[in-house]
This record gives C-alpha cells, sequence and structure tokens, in this order.
C-alpha cells in the first residue's frame, strides 16, 4: 500500500510537470489554425513542392513537416515472454499524423498471462485494442521529428481466465489442511473497458526508424466479471487489484512512412519560442 | 530531452517494485463453522450454560480448542462452559460427527454423559478474494439434516435437538438449538 501510494504521488508529479508544458496553448491553436486553413490544398502542395522548395533557401525559414504513418512493435512485451515464463505478449502500435501537433494513435496487442498468488493460480488470456489520439508538445528543432506526447485512449479488451487452481480458506483447520483444489475452470467471453492517459515520448535514432517509451495510467470503466471469480488480469489493462488503477508502459521501435509533406512557416514560431525554451 | 528520458527510465524501474503483499483480513468472513445455542428445556426462551463440554470429531484424538490461550496440555483448553459453541465441519465431505462430551471433567463417570450428532450437508465453494482465495459454505440437508445418536446407553442429556438455519454461511448467528 506504502509503495502504490508512494507511486502515485510520483505519477502525479510526472503529470504536473507535463501539464506546465501544455500551457502554451495559444500557440498551439494558432498553428493548428493555419494547418487547417491549408488541409483543403494537401494534394496541391504535394504537386507543387518542387518550386516551393527553391523558394525556401531563400527565405530560410519555411520548415517541412512530414505526415504519415508510423508502425511499431512493443519491444518489453514481447521481450518479457523470453524471462517470463508466466507472460506471453505482443503489442502493435501505430500513429497517424492528424496536424501539426495531433496524432491518431493506436494499439493492438494480445497477452496470456498466468498469474500464482499464496491462494489461487489463475491465468487470463485475450486481445486488446486502444484507440485514442496523442498530442506532442515537443518544439523540435527545424529538421528533428521528436514527440514528447501526452494522449488520451479508450481500450477494449475480450478475453478469458481460467482458474488453475485454489485454495479453501479455512482458519479453523480441525480436520487438517487440505491442498489445493485443481480446478481447470474456463471463464470465456469476458469483457473490459477502460480509458487511460498515455505518455510517451519518441526519438528518431535513424531515419525514419524511432524508439519510443510509453507510461500508460488506466481506470477501469466497464468490467464482466464470471460469476464466482474475479477478473485478476485483463489483457491490456494490466492487474485490477491494488486500488482503481492500472498501469502499464512500452518500450517500442517503429518506423515511419512518410506520406505527403506539408509546409510551415518556421520563421514566426521559432523566433516567438526560442526566447522560452532552452 | 536526455533528462526526461532517464527520468521516465526511473520511473519504469520504479513500477516494477511494487508489489503488493495481500494478506487475507481476519476480519473476512470465510469458512464458517457451525454454530450451536444452548437453552434451558425448562425455560425455552433463555439460554444456557453448559458445564465442561467437551466435543470431539469423529476419529479425532483431541477436541476441538475452546481456549485458545492456555496450554496444549491443559484439559482446560478443550472444554467449554459457554452457551453456544461453533465447529467446524469437514470441507471435503457431506457429513461430519461429533461427540458432545456432557461434563468431560467429571470424577464421576455416571455424571459424564456423551451424545453423538452426524451432520449431514452439501458443500459449496465461493471466491472470497485474490489474498483469501475461496470458502466454503455449507448447507444442511432437507431430509435428516443430522441424526442424534447415544452411543453410551445413558439417556440423551440434549433433550431436544432444533434446526434453525439450514444455510451455514455466516458464524454470528444459530444454526442449530439445542434445549436440555
Amino acid at each position: 500500500m506504502k509503495h502504490t501510494l508512494k507511486f502515485i504521488f510520483s505519477l502525479s508529479l510526472l503529470f504536473s510537470m507535463f501539464l506546465g508544458f501544455a500551457q502554451d496553448v495559444p500557440e498551439i491553436s494558432k498553428n493548428k489554425d493555419t494547418i487547417v486553413a491549408k488541409k483543403p490544398q494537401t494534394e496541391k502542395t504535394v504537386k507543387t513542392v518542387k518550386p516551393e522548395i527553391q523558394e525556401a533557401p531563400k527565405d530560410s525559414v519555411v520548415k517541412t513537416d512530414r505526415y504519415g504513418l508510423r508502425v511499431g512493435v512493443d519491444l518489453y512485451k514481447l521481450t518479457r515472454g523470453l524471462y517470463d515464463k508466466d507472460y506471453k505478449g505482443i503489442e502493435f502500435v501505430g500513429d497517424w499524423r492528424l496536424t501539426k501537433k495531433y496524432y491518431i494513435a493506436a494499439e493492438l496487442g494480445y497477452e496470456d498471462k498466468t498469474t500464482e498468488d499464496d491462494r489461487l493460480t489463475s491465468s487470463a488470456n485475450g486481445t486488446y485494442i486502444k484507440a485514442g489520439f496523442d498530442y506532442n508538445f515537443y518544439q523540435n528543432w527545424l529538421d528533428m521529428e521528436n514527440l514528447i506526447t501526452i494522449g488520451m485512449r479508450g481500450g477494449f479488451s475480450t478475453f478469458s481466465q481460467e482458474l488453475i487452481n485454489y485454495k479453501i480458506y479455512n482458519s479453523n483447520p480441525y480436520w487438517g489442511e487440505l491442498p489445493p483444489i485443481n480446478e481447470g475452470q474456463k471463464y470465456s467471453g469476458l469483457m473490459a473497458t477502460w480509458i487511460e492517459v498515455a505518455m510517451g515520448l519518441k526519438a528518431q535514432v535513424f531515419r525514419n526508424v524511432f524508439v519510443g517509451f510509453g507510461v500508460q495510467l488506466k481506470l477501469l470503466a466497464t468490467n464482466k466479471e464470471p460469476n464466482n471469480f474475479e477478473n485478476l488480469y485483463i489483457p491490456g489493462f494490466n492487474r485490477t487489484y491494488d486500488g482503481s488503477f492500472g498501469i502499464g508502459f512500452n518500450y517500442t521501435v517503429s518506423y515511419f512512412i512518410p506520406i505527403y509533406k506539408k509546409k510551415t512557416m518556421a520563421s514566426e514560431t521559432a523566433k516567438k519560442e526560442e526566447p522560452k525554451k532552452k | 530531452m536526455k533528462k526526461l528520458i532517464s527520468l521516465l527510465l526511473l520511473f519504469t524501474f520504479g513500477l516494477s517494485s511494487c508489489e503488493k503483499d495481500d494478506i487475507c483480513d481476519a476480519n473476512t468472513p470465510t469458512t464458517p463453522r457451525l454454530v450451536i445455542t444452548f437453552y434451558d428445556i425448562a425455560n425455552p426462551t433463555k439460554t444456557k450454560n453448559v458445564s465442561n463440554l467437551k466435543v470431539i470429531g469423529d476419529g479425532m484424538e483431541q477436541g476441538i480448542v475452546f481456549n485458545e490461550s492456555l496450554a496444549v496440555d491443559d484439559p482446560l483448553r478443550y472444554v467449554t462452559s459457554g452457551s453456544s459453541v461453533m465447529i467446524p465441519l469437514k470441507i471435503n465431505d457431506n457429513t461430519t460427527t461429533f461427540k458432545f462430551i456432557y461434563n468431560s471433567l467429571s470424577e464421576t463417570p455416571t455424571t459424564i454423559n456423551t451424545d453423538v450428532i452426524k451432520f449431514n450437508y452439501t458443500t459449496q465453494n465461493v471466491y472470497v478474494s485474490r489474498a483469501c482465495g475461496f470458502k466454503t459454505i455449507f448447507q444442511l440437508t432437507n431430509v435428516a439434516p443430522f441424526v442424534h445418536t447415544d452411543p453410551d446407553g445413558d439417556t440423551f442429556w440434549m433433550t431436544e435437538v432444533d434446526l434453525e438455519n439450514p444455510n451455514i454461511e455466516l458464524e454470528n448467528e444459530t444454526h442449530i438449538k439445542v434445549y436440555f
């Protein structure tokens, strides 16, 4: 309990730090407006890329933003299966750059986890999908494409649980302690939904290759429990005990597939922001 | 940027160390015992204290412990002089037989009186929590929930045995009433 509390504190501290960053809203909305205004012209700009690039060096302030799809895999879940015999899992991540700062993001995964407790052993396995958005508040230098994001997701998991064995709790063992009962009861067709706040960072290590790290704080919304048992582990959500929040994190490697480019006048934004940020 | 990365990494390692050690709370209702309350046959609404009652399960050497604080070799550890007893039923069986020895510590054997009750029931395992696991609850059968016999051939010390509540789920209620 003490650990949990400490952990929640540190998490909220972390959050508050991000909130501090997230305050420069006016600039964001400004950027967004210009992007939205430009949007219908997207295809034209792609076609007329070349002449504009020729103009760029004269100004030396035009910034090219690349838009496209980023797909990747969570290395943490993938490698955990190697050293944890009770765990198998995989998660694919993807995001699509919608505007300068906003990304549509989704994760699709599968987990199979056996939980051994003092009094019962159970396993849960199933698939999950999470979808939402990321907001990048990291101000890149001209040609960099790193991200520090905060976002929201809605999560949905369909899974089954198996009660492998359990012990009867008897505080008066006059007739002797009984061995664990091997049940092997399977509860399928279980479902859960949750919302989560996701924080992450992605750094471009090679051209189009990103390494990322993310932490998610989850809050369970609906949970279809089995009869005479409990959902101890929900794929994608993590364990359900330990307070009302679920925690997750991932360590991703992803590849960015550029689809089109967009130019923004970097001059104004850069000049405005330089004195503010290091 | 670098600072942030190291902070986040630190944070993850912190995560892996918060493992909560769950212990089943002693106040959680788990597997219940059968509660027998003794009443005065002359005045059936009033409870009556038994005298040095010892309860031994069939096939067991020792009686049920009623005074946990006393030493293992103290005979008083296994007797009660209260007006109710709580006795544990067998979880992995559908019958449990107990010997109820009245005046068990008496020097004169003629004052010692033994009655035997066999309880017939069905069991059901109910999920409690991750920390406690499961508990077993009992239901005394409709037909012959208990069989009252007198092995030593003297008279029954229990004049009347009544079924009060066949569902043994909690310990804060009486399941069997005994009048004597």
